[in-house]
């Protein structure tokens, strides 16, 4: 799934006109408002149109052009607010910022064709300017809904932190079999820097024990009939 | 989840939200989530000059994801308590 900014939507269901979902990968319809107007960035505002509220996305489709319409996902909606400052704009609206991906050739300047992609800021205008509450909560709603993708590798590892230069070993604290090696380890007190706080040592030690370079030092504690070195 | 109770903790305070578009918004913090999303009330913009047109929102909902930073009320934090309490999370105490 291609994430990216503002993009042009026209997939209509026929009949009601309603927006084709992707509903095999569990999007559903949140809210539907009608009667809503967008502006996209410093642009007049375009009417008149229907807003629909997915989980994963927002979709605006012109009532009139059925060739027209807008979407974003939410993980592409950096904040939304309620703007009622008659000063900032005119009419009461939910005020969004949309995170756009900065690109290494900007050439907004070259052609006249709207870019969608490069639109950083869009207002909602509803004609009932009542339903400003009820669209911002639904946006939160469905903002919680699409939070980061957590990256397997981190969910699985767990902790990578490094609390020390002898720390060479990635990922080996989390090991079952580590505590019987405090138990029976004589080493255990090379763990203890912070005046004997188990909690702190043991992953300390369980790194230490896994590390290679102290293979050595075990041998000669648990084998001490080897005279090899 | 230690930002997250951190957070939960500072609800009521003025707090100054960097995004990492480089906008800085001040506000009251309303709520926060476990994403560590933010919802401001009474809301403005500290440097208008790149979004002039969200001068004054009274509420707003910032998604966690684009949080650069969180400027916290000097007397809200107890630094050495964070620090420590951070290290410990860490170490998955």
């Amino acid at each position: 799934m291609v994430v990216g900014g503002l993009r042009e939507f026209a997939l209509r269901r026929n009949g009601d006109g309603s927006p084709a979902l992707d509903e095999s990968n569990g999007e559903e319809l949140m809210h539907v408002q009608p009667s809503v107007a967008v502006a996209l960035g410093s642009r007049s505002v375009e009417s008149p149109g229907t807003l629909y509220i997915t989980s994963r996305k927002l979709i605006w489709l012109s009532d009139v052009d059925v060739a027209k319409g807008y979407a974003v996902d939410f993980l592409s909606i950096s904040l939304h607010a309620v703007s009622r400052d008659p000063q900032t704009y005119s009419s009461p609206c939910i005020y969004t910022q949309i995170e756009v991906v900065e690109d290494d050739e900007d050439d907004t300047e070259s052609t006249g064709v709207l870019d969608l992609s490069k639109i950083r800021e869009m207002r909602l205008v509803p004609s009932d300017s009542t339903q400003l509450d009820t669209l911002f909560d639904v946006f939160c709603e469905c903002a919680e809904l699409n939070p980061e993708p957590v990256e397997e590798e981190e969910e699985e590892s767990g902790h990578n932190w490094v609390f020390s230069a002898d720390q060479m070993v990635v990922g080996g604290g989390g090991e079952e079999d580590a505590e019987w090696q405090i138990s029976q380890s004589p080493t255990s007190v090379i763990g203890h820097s912070n005046g004997g706080d188990e909690s702190i040592a043991q992953p300390m030690l369980e790194l230490r024990i896994n590390d290679q370079r102290f293979d050595d030092a075990e041998e000669m504690v648990h084998e001490s009939e080897t005279k090899d070195h | 989840m230690l930002f997250f109770s951190y957070f939960k903790d500072l609800v009521g305070q003025e707090v100054t939200v960097e995004l990492k578009n480089d906008l800085a918004i001040r506000g009251t913090l309303h709520s926060v989530d476990q994403y560590l999303n933010i919802k401001l009330e009474n809301t403005r913009v500290v440097d208008q000059d790149k979004f002039p047109h969200m001068l004054s929102v009274r509420n707003c909902f910032i998604r966690g994801s684009v949080v650069r930073y969180v400027q916290l009320p000097p007397d809200g934090v107890d630094v050495d308590l964070l620090h420590d309490a951070a290290r410990r999370e860490a170490r998955g105490g």
